[in-house]
Parts: C-alpha cells; sequence; structure tokens
C-alpha cells in the first residue's frame, strides 16, 4: 500500500484536488504585506498595556507601589493583582491546572512574571512606567534543576495543585501538595526483571535537553473589547481559539455565547500560542477599564512567557549478544518551569512513547512533570518527543556500537511493526515505520562506504528515526457552505499559522465538491461564527480538521444532490457531483447556483453542510498506563545527517540533510515537504545551538541579537526530503499529521554522525562547538583551562 | 523605547555645537542600529539625538588621495563600502569582510563611524583597519585631532571619542606593494551570529622570508588588539608550518578572553590559536588569489 514520492514530482490524480501540490491561498496577500494580522490591529480608544514583570525567580510579595507610576502623565491607571481579584475572584487559569495567577498574587515563582500592568494611550509612556513601580520581595530559595526540585521535601513552588479537568486527556490528574512534582506518569508492560536478566548486556545512560524559545516572528499578541451588550470580543494570535473562549468564560463565570474570540493568520505559532497565554490578562483589563486594551509583547518578553521543556532523561536497555532489545526501564523528568501550562500532556504523551519505534518484551516508563521557577514550559514542535528521542537513538546507536552491529541494522532488527502490540498495549496499525527506516537507508546510500577524512576536519554520517502518538481524545466541527451562487466557504477552527492549513482544508473540501481549491474561501476562526475546534497543535487538523471538512463537504454535497434529484426525478445515486455542479445522466448539468435558484425562485438561500470528527480512544489505565486504543494515528518520522566535524574548533556543520516523514497521504505534497524542511531546520537550531540561559532565573540571552536563530547560512548544502504514504484507515483520503514529524529524529542523528566522524559521545544539546571540543580534548586527556 | 527629541542638523559645525553639551544623555547617532537596540532595552535612555543624516552629503565619500591613502567617510554605510571599487581595489579583505557583516539590512544603514565609535569588540572592520595602521580624524568645537586606532578603541564600549566629538574621516595609509592578507570570522552560534573571534592577518614576504607581518585580533579579547609579538616572531622567518604554530600558540597566550554565552575563556584562547593561525596561512595563501575573507 506504501508509497514514495520523489522531490519534485507532481503527485494524484489529474481532476482530484488532494494530491495537488496547489500553490498557498494566501502567498500572494503575505508577500505582498496585505495579509491579516492581529499584531497589525488597532481599534479607537484603544489603551496599551505593559507589563511589569518580576526580577526575582521565588519571592514572596510584600507590597507593590504603584503610586509613582500612576502620577507620571500620560498613564491611564496601573493594574495590580488585587485589581484583578475585583472582576475575576478566582483568576487562577490553565489547561492542565488551575495554577497560573493572572497577574502575581502573595508570591512570584519566576522572573519575568507578569506583577503588574501600567495602561496609557502612548506604549511609550507605559513602557517607561513599568519602570516606576516598586515591589517590595521576601526572597525564597529558588528551584531550577528538574531533578532537584522533584527532590526536594522543604521548597515548593506551587503550596497547593488544583487540576483543571477542561481536557478529556487529563481528566485523571489528582489535587496534589507539599511536592514540586505536578503529575507522573507510569508505564509497566511485562516482567521487566525477568526481561532484563535475559539481557546479555546492559545499558544505562542519562541524556539531557536544555530549554528553548519557540521565538514566532510575529510576537504573542492580544486586544480585548467589550460589545455594546457588554459582551467580550477578544482578538488574539491564538492556535486554540475555542478553548481561549471556554477559559475566559469559566474564570469570568459566563456563558460562551458572552465571549467571541477570533483571530487571524499567525506569524508562527510552533506552540507559542496555545490554551491561555495574554487572553485572560487583556480581557480582565478591558473589563477594568471599559475600554479596548491591547497588549503586544516584545521578543524579549516572548522568552518569560512559554518555552520548551529542559528534560532529563535516564534510560536503561537490556540487550541480548544478537542485537534485540528486551527490556527497556526510562525514567523522564521535566523542567515545567513555574506554570504546568500544557505540561502535563507532554509528560503522559511523551512519556508512553519512550520506548521508542522497537518492539520491546517488558517495558517501565516514569515521566515526571517538574515545577522549577524557571519561565514555564509547553508544547513546542513535537511535545517533548525530541527529547526522548534524543535519547533513546542516541542510545540506539551506542549499542549497536558496542555490540559490533550496524546501526542501522540494529533498528531493523527492533522495529515495531504493524500487527504488533506497541508498549502501551496499543496494536499498531497504518503506520510507516518500516517504510520510513527503509527509504532513510536508500536516501542515505547507507550501504555505501563513506569518506571519513583525514586532517582537520572529519566527515561522519548518522540517522535516527522517532514516533510520536497524536493527542487524543480530541474534537474538531466544520461547517461548508454554498453560497446562493453556489460558491464556497469553509468554516473552520483550525489557524492557519503558516502551516498551509487552508489551503489543504480548501483541498479537502474542493475534491469532495468538485470544485478547483483556488475557488474556495476558508473562513478564519471566530468563535462567532466557525464551529469548536480543539486547537491548532500536535500536528492534529489535517486529520481531524481535515475529517470533519470532508465530513461537512459530503453533508453538502449529500443536500445537493438531493435537490436536484427532487427538481430532475433523477434518483440521487444517478446523479455525479463535477465541476462546481451536478451532472445528470441525460447529459444536462445543473451548477450549485442553477439547483439553489430553482430551489427558491431566484440567486437565493444556502446549502449548509455539517461535520464533526471524535476518534475512538480509551485511557491509560491509572495502574499500568496501558490502553488498548492510546492514540488515533501515530507519526514516524527519520533524519539523517552528514556532517563535518572541525577537530580543531569542535564545529560540526551539517553538510547533507535528509528528511523522511510519512504522511499516510500528502494532500498537498508541496506544503507536506516543506513542513518536514521546516521542522528539521527548527530542530537543528536546537540541536546546534539554541539555549536559554540563564543566572539565577534571568535569561541571558533573552533577545534575538544574542539568542541566534538558524538563517540562510546555516542551512546545509544538501537538504533533501522524501515523503512516504503509509495511508491511515481512518485518515482523510489516508492523510495523517506531519507539522512536527521532521522534529524527531534530528538531534540524535547529528550527535550520532558526530560520533562517526570523531568518536566521541555528546550527551547533552546543544551541540556547541566548545561543548565537541571539550568532549574530543577529554578523550585525548588535554582540556584547557580557564584562560 | 523612551520619548526623545531627535534634533537633525544640517552643518557638521552645527552638530559639533549641539553636542556641546553637559548633558550625558544628548548622543549623536548615525545609522541607529545598534542605539535602538539599547534605547529598546532602556540600557541607554537618551532625552535628545543628534541625527547626522543630513551630513551624509559631506560625510560619506570614499575616495583615494594623492598619496594613495584610502579615505572613508564615517557616514558612509558598511553597505556602500562592500559596493565600493575603490576600496575592492585597495584591498579586497574589506570588502569581502563586509559580505558576511550581520546582514544586508543592517549594513544598509549602519555606517563607518559608528561601527568604530560604538567600541563593541565584535565588530568587524576594528581588527582589519588596525591592522592597516587606520587613523581616525575627531572634530570638536575645540578643533581636530588624529589618533591611530589602537589608541582610539580603549576598552570595552568604550573609545577616546569625548561626547562632543565626532569621527570625521578614517584613513588607511597606501599598502605596502606585496601586502596580502585575510580576514578570519569566527561565530560559535549561527553563522550570522557576532563573531567571538576575528583575525585580521596580512603578511609581505621578502627573499622567501617574512619580511612584514601584522596580526590583529578582536571579539575574543575585550578590544581589537594589534599582537606586536607575534609580528616581531614572524619578521625574518621562513613561512613554515612550525613558525605559524609557534605564532599561534603566542597569540593565544597574549590574550585574555572574557567567557561569556559563546564561550568560555579558555575555549576562546583555544580558538585564538587556531584562527591566528589559519589566518596567517590563508594570507600567504592568498598573495596567489588577491585577499580574502574565511568565515568559519
Amino acid at each position: 500500500m506504501s508509497k514514495v514520492l520523489e522531490s519534485g514530482v507532481p503527485a494524484g490524480t489529474e481532476q482530484g484536488q488532494v494530491g495537488r501540490a496547489v500553490k498557498r491561498l494566501e502567498s500572494q496577500a503575505k508577500v505582498t504585506g496585505r495579509a491579516e494580522y492581529i499584531h497589525n490591529l488597532e481599534v479607537p480608544g484603544m489603551l496599551h498595556a505593559k507589563v511589569v514583570r518580576s526580577t526575582i525567580a521565588h519571592a514572596r510579595i510584600r507590597g507593590i507601589d504603584t503610586q509613582e507610576a500612576k502620577e507620571l502623565p500620560g498613564v491611564y491607571d496601573v493594574i495590580t493583582g488585587e485589581d484583578i481579584l475585583k472582576v475575576i475572584p478566582d483568576p487562577y487559569y490553565g489547561p492542565a491546572f488551575h495554577d497560573q495567577p493572572i497577574l502575581a498574587l502573595d508570591k512570584v515563582r519566576h522572573v519575568g512574571e507578569p506583577v503588574a500592568v501600567v495602561l496609557a494611550t502612548d506604549v511609550h509612556v507605559a513602557d517607561r512606567a513599568t519602570d516606576l513601580v516598586e515591589i517590595d520581595y521576601e526572597e525564597l530559595e529558588p528551584l531550577f534543576h528538574e531533578v532537584e526540585s522533584a527532590k526536594s521535601e522543604t521548597t515548593f513552588v506551587h503550596d497547593v495543585i488544583r487540576p483543571a479537568g477542561t481536557f478529556a486527556d487529563l481528566k485523571t490528574l489528582q489535587p496534589r501538595a507539599k511536592t514540586n512534582v505536578s503529575m507522573e506518569y507510569h508505564l509497566r508492560n511485562g516482567d521487566l526483571d525477568a526481561a532484563f536478566a535475559k539481557a546479555d548486556r546492559v545499558f544505562e545512560h542519562t541524556f539531557r535537553s536544555q530549554q528553548v524559545s519557540h521565538l514566532p516572528l510575529e510576537p504573542i499578541v492580544t486586544l480585548a473589547q467589550l460589545t455594546d451588550t457588554g459582551n467580550l470580543l477578544i482578538h488574539t494570535a491564538s492556535q486554540s481559539p475555542s478553548f481561549v473562549r471556554i477559559e475566559v468564560a469559566r474564570l469570568l463565570g459566563w456563558p460562551e455565547n458572552k465571549v467571541r474570540v477570533r483571530t487571524a493568520y499567525l506569524g508562527g505559532g510552533f506552540g507559542a500560542k496555545l490554551y491561555i497565554k495574554l487572553e485572560a490578562l487583556v480581557a480582565a483589563l478591558a473589563l477594568i477599564t471599559q475600554r479596548p486594551v491591547r497588549l503586544s509583547l516584545t521578543m524579549e518578553e516572548q522568552f518569560y512567557t512559554i518555552t520548551r521543556h529542559a528534560a532529563t532523561v535516564t534510560i536503561r536497555t537490556g540487550v541480548t549478544n544478537d542485537g534485540r532489545i528486551v527490556a527497556r526501564d526510562c525514567k523522564t523528568w521535566w523542567n515545567g518551569g513555574a506554570y504546568a501550562d500544557i505540561g502535563p500532556r507532554v509528560t503522559q504523551k511523551s512519556g508512553f512513547t519512550a520506548a521508542g519505534p522497537y518492539d520491546i518484551e517488558a517495558v517501565s516508563l516514569d515521566s515526571y512533570a517538574v515545577y522549577t521557577n524557571l519561565p514555564p514550559a509547553g508544547a513546542l514542535r513535537g511535545f517533548g518527543i525530541p527529547q526522548l528521542v534524543w535519547a533513546y537513538e542516541s542510545q540506539a546507536d551506542i549499542i549497536a556500537r558496542e555490540l559490533g552491529i550496524d546501526p542501522l541494522e540494529f533498528r531493523r532488527k527492533n522495529i515495531l511493526r504493524n500487527g504488533r502490540p506497541h508498549a502501551t498495549g496499543t496494536v499498531m496499525e497504518d503506520v510507516g515505520t518500516v517504510e520510513v527506516l527503509e527509504e532513510l537507508a536508500r536516501k542515505m546510500r547507507w550501504d555505501e562506504p563513506f569518506d571519513h577524512g583525514s586532517g582537520p576536519i572529519r566527515r561522519g554520517r548518522g540517522l535516527a528515526i522517532g514516533i510520536k502518538a497524536a493527542v487524543s481524545p480530541t474534537t474538531s466541527v466544520a461547517f461548508v457552505n454554498l453560497y446562493s451562487d453556489g460558491s464556497c466557504g469553509v468554516y473552520c477552527g483550525t489557524v492557519d499559522m503558516g502551516q498551509g492549513s487552508d489551503t489543504a482544508m480548501a483541498q479537502i473540501a474542493a475534491d469532495v465538491l468538485g470544485l478547483e481549491a483556488e475557488s474556495v474561501r476558508v473562513i478564519h476562526p471566530d468563535t462567532e461564527v466557525t464551529p469548536y475546534d480543539m486547537a491548532t497543535l500536535g500536528s492534529r487538523s489535517t486529520f481531524h480538521m481535515g475529517n470533519a471538512v470532508r465530513l461537512a463537504a459530503e453533508d453538502a454535497k449529500r443536500q445537493m444532490v438531493a435537490l436536484c434529484a427532487e427538481q430532475t426525478g433523477f434518483a440521487p445515486e444517478a446523479l455525479a457531483v463535477q465541476d462546481g455542479g451536478v451532472a445528470a445522466p441525460d447529459g444536462s448539468f445543473f451548477t450549485y447556483g442553477d439547483i439553489l435558484a430553482r430551489r427558491f425562485g431566484m440567486q437565493a438561500g444556502n446549502v449548509l453542510g455539517v461535520g464533526s470528527y471524535f476518534p475512538y480512544y480509551k485511557k491509560p489505565d491509572a495502574t499500568t498506563g496501558m490502553s488498548d486504543h492510546i492514540t488515533p494515528y501515530w507519526m514516524v518520522g527519520g533524519s539523517g545527517v552528514e556532517v563535518e566535524v572541525d577537530t580543531e574548533t569542535g564545529k560540526v556543520r551539517i553538510v547533507r540533510l535528509v528528511t523522511v516523514g510519512d504522511c499516510g497521504k500528502a494532500i498537498n505534497p508541496g506544503i507536506v515537504k516543506r513542513q518536514l524542511s521546516g521542522a528539521s531546520f527548527m530542530q537543528m537550531g536546537f540541536t546546534l545551538f539554541e539555549e536559554m540561559v540563564f543566572d539565577e532565573g534571568q535569561v541571558v540571552n533573552a533577545s534575538m541579537a544574542d539568542y541566534k536563530i538558524p538563517g540562510f547560512w546555516d542551512l546545509p548544502e544538501q537538504n533533501e526530503v522524501s515523503i512516504v504514504e503509509v495511508p491511515h484507515r481512518n485518515g482523510p483520503f489516508g492523510a495523517k499529521g506531519i507539522g512536527e514529524t521532521g522534529s524527531l529524529g534530528l538531534s540524535p542523528a547529528v550527535a550520532n554522525a558526530v560520533y562517526d566522524a570523531v568518536g566521541v559521545r555528546i550527551y547533552e544539546t546543544p551541540l556547541t562547538p566548545e561543548r565537541v571540543l571539550r568532549a574530543l580534548r577529554e578523550q585525548q586527556g588535554r582540556v584547557w583551562g580557564d584562560a | 523605547m523612551n520619548p526623545f527629541q531627535l534634533l537633525q542638523p544640517e552643518t557638521l559645525e552645527e552638530a559639533l555645537s549641539l553636542l556641546n553639551t553637559d548633558d550625558p544623555s544628548v548622543r549623536p547617532v548615525a545609522g541607529g542600529t545598534a542605539l535602538m537596540l539599547m534605547m529598546k532595552s532602556k540600557v541607554f535612555t537618551p532625552h535628545t539625538l543628534v541625527s547626522l543624516q543630513r551630513l551624509k552629503p559631506s560625510l560619506s565619500g570614499i575616495r583615494l588621495d594623492d598619496a594613495g591613502d584610502l579615505h572613508l567617510g564615517p557616514l558612509a554605510s558598511l553597505r556602500d563600502v562592500e559596493r565600493s571599487p575603490v576600496v575592492a581595489e585597495f584591498t579586497p579583505v574589506i570588502t569581502q569582510a563586509m559580505q558576511t557583516l550581520s546582514n544586508v539590512r543592517v549594513r544598509n544603514v549602519a555606517t563607518v563611524g559608528g561601527h568604530l565609535a560604538h567600541g563593541d569588540p565584535h565588530m568587524d572592520l576594528p581588527p582589519i583597519l588596525m591592522a592597516l595602521d587606520a587613523r581616525v580624524r575627531i572634530s570638536g568645537q575645540a578643533g581636530e585631532r588624529e589618533v591611530a586606532l589602537p589608541e582610539f578603541l580603549t576598552g570595552y564600549y568604550t573609545t577616546v571619542l569625548n561626547p562632543s566629538e565626532l569621527i570625521t574621516d578614517v584613513v588607511v595609509p597606501a599598502l605596502p606593494n606585496g601586502l596580502s592578507g585575510t580576514y578570519l570570522k569566527y561565530t560559535a552560534l549561527s553563522a550570522d551570529d557576532w563573531p567571538m573571534c576575528g583575525v585580521a592577518a596580512f603578511v609581505r614576504m621578502q627573499g622567501g622570508v617574512v619580511a612584514e607581518a601584522r596580526v590583529a585580533v578582536s571579539a575574543a579579547t575585550e578590544r581589537p588588539v594589534r599582537l606586536t609579538g607575534v609580528e616581531s616572531f614572524l619578521r625574518g622567518r621562513r613561512p613554515a608550518a612550525e613558525a605559524f604554530e609557534e605564532a599561534a600558540e603566542l597569540a593565544a597566550a597574549g590574550v585574555h578572553p572574557l567567557a561569556d554565552i559563546r564561550g568560555s575563556s579558555g575555549y576562546k584562547r583555544e580558538i585564538v590559536k587556531v584562527c591566528v593561525r589559519r589566518a596567517l596561512e590563508q594570507a600567504l595563501a592568498a598573495r596567489t588569489r588577491n585577499g580574502g575573507v574565511a568565515h568559519e
């Protein structure tokens, strides 16, 4: 069933819209600067908000003096947590725990935590006044490292931890106290001791991933205003408008229909704009002032708002001499920072995949979400999976080499195949593990000899493969509206943040309705217009929303055919939908507009199709962590690199990059390819040099001048992408998600290639030149001292 | 960013008079690429900025004088320098160094004068100009003076420039025949990052031995420095691998790198060693290919 799409080869049928490399519907608007972003929105009478942030990592607040700031000419007001209480008596929010106050109350838990807000019509005045707010702190002991914080019995980031109970997959969370571990997930499958006893060799290693930033080019921004009836209208650069509405309505004790949340194109998201970020604060400010309020973060403030988890992974693996993995025991500590955000989902969803894409007799996995006094960590392109793959695929290479087995052969021996149960007990179906691995091997020309070079520049190659489960259970609803002239609008809550979802959804609707994708209009998320969607996250939209759009389009098609059947007297089965209309067996053809005009006697009316998609899921057993339906589909990504290592400086250069991903069916092969390479480049930054550096909880490099992300000069000379298609039985046209797939395997592929080149193993990302050179010198016994 | 007053003098005299004040928050601004970052982060909050934009017609020329000395107008943008045929003819090392300096948007507005007056050790031109014995002409209301670059750059973000003075010319003496060189830039993070180490190296050969060597190091050090000890060591030696190796050891021993997010002091010293050796090798090789720049 599977096939591989070669780069540059057009795929798909001649008439079909699915499988066609349709150009982005918004391309022209974007390159001419006309595309709508909330970042550009201003409304009359608007106040600008600037946030006063904590300078201390962990402290009690003794007092806040706002007097001087309030007296600065042009300042409208200064708002503290006490003021928020007047409009929202219980101002704690969060998708997993209600742990984050809208503005700090009693305590601050990380540097950069919002403590007060200055409002002014001139944003620069507001900015200046933030320096005039005096906060009196009583400092507390801060905790920064996830493993130390998990062990702490005296210092706690939160006195009590209250579960939110909003999302179905997080309903089992329990309230906790006297611990910094907000949530833990355990999986026990098989007799671990017996399996380790069968092993000829046991390997144990600890790997660490650093804290990094999403850094979307459009910083997080929200504008809230009251409507004529006193309801709230929130314009926000959010990946999850439906959740924002639910959470703001909950905080206010309002029904959902009094809160309207809308968004536009996002200048990148990557997980930074999920759940609630600024919306609760800005909504409260609009209610307090009765004026429109806008808060737009600076690049610097983004580093203190949401980040990717640093993680420590200790992994113990038992293998037989012939290279079979028989037992795995893996413990992961996730550095969640001061507020849990979606960390518990990262902990569980990543936790249960720590066995990797391998078929292992007995598996024990423990995963801990840990509070620390660092900026909060949440989801970033992969929900924690890249940090886990970093550990298990680095170790796979170590084991293979120790056993004298080729790293590819070792993976082939252990790969988890369709029909076999995953560690969770879920039987694998329609998963491209074997196909991705084999395509990666072919692209890398793994069976051919490889020149490792001589002299100061050495060459190496490495590969890695990772697996991710789609988040579940989640719901998407879509409307497909055929207007009176027969033109089509798709109403869906999927946010196009650059991933091309508008184009993909238009293709799906167009394919069902016999239209050109370019002629379909996709209406952007607005909770007053578009129906519910869980969120644009975790590579879920193509599968979930794609199904909802497909079902909605089929519903509309069915209604249109029924109308035409009524009008022509033909049986519905005899009618065919094509070219924006219905063809009858006698050769007559009616456009959708014709059909509606005949129905209503003039150009009038609509046909509204509704689609709703909610895949089957079974939550993991409370004691074993197992489930026979843990996820609706799996994503498989493979990365291969050829590197050059400068043995005199430690610098690693990726000269050839191969990214392979299984997307089930490429709805739009061009976009799929760019999603794969884009994720790969992003992960390249996290692998080679991106790192948030802290000094007592303060981010030393919180700017784009010092926190460097890859630019064009950093891209590999050879960049190759392969799309593997192993169709999924429940996917729309067989499709699965692809947005994170390219992120999964890159980091260990690079470390494995570095080992292949120079024989040193790096256990911590990023692989900076200094870290690599230090490892080389340690091996040679000649490390430098301080200069 | 806080509000500020922007003054736009039409002449140099007017600009110097506006700058002649005791108010420490009055500052000249040319391209503004560095100043704006400092203002946005509130490291610097001026009440008054004196824009030099309108002086551009008289202070942005790039020319050779009768003696063959190169003059870089302080208000010439780095992009002007990059695209100048006069500069390319004088030495391709400057031209090529500009091509990997930050990005084209920055080069379009950043100026030669601001690049030097900022005193940031992570800039690309200072080590090259220092190796080429460049001098800076400075004007104030009290008069004019000329300062050699090593004396101009006094420390980490500090120069001899008084708050009331402006750079009015940058003079690079005509190069001796046969001087070939390179600028080697080492970035530890992304390719477009500030350099962690910059080395400008020029050599002139005579009779199979080094007649003259010029080596300047920047970025790893608190200010760009000429390595005179390395230069005198090399003079009269055959350009063999061992000599360059020893020169590199000497260079590393003579610098005192500061640790920061881009590297520890010990690592930076290692990098200075590697970069000085490679720069010397490349400077020698450049004799046949007319100069160059390497980005590592």
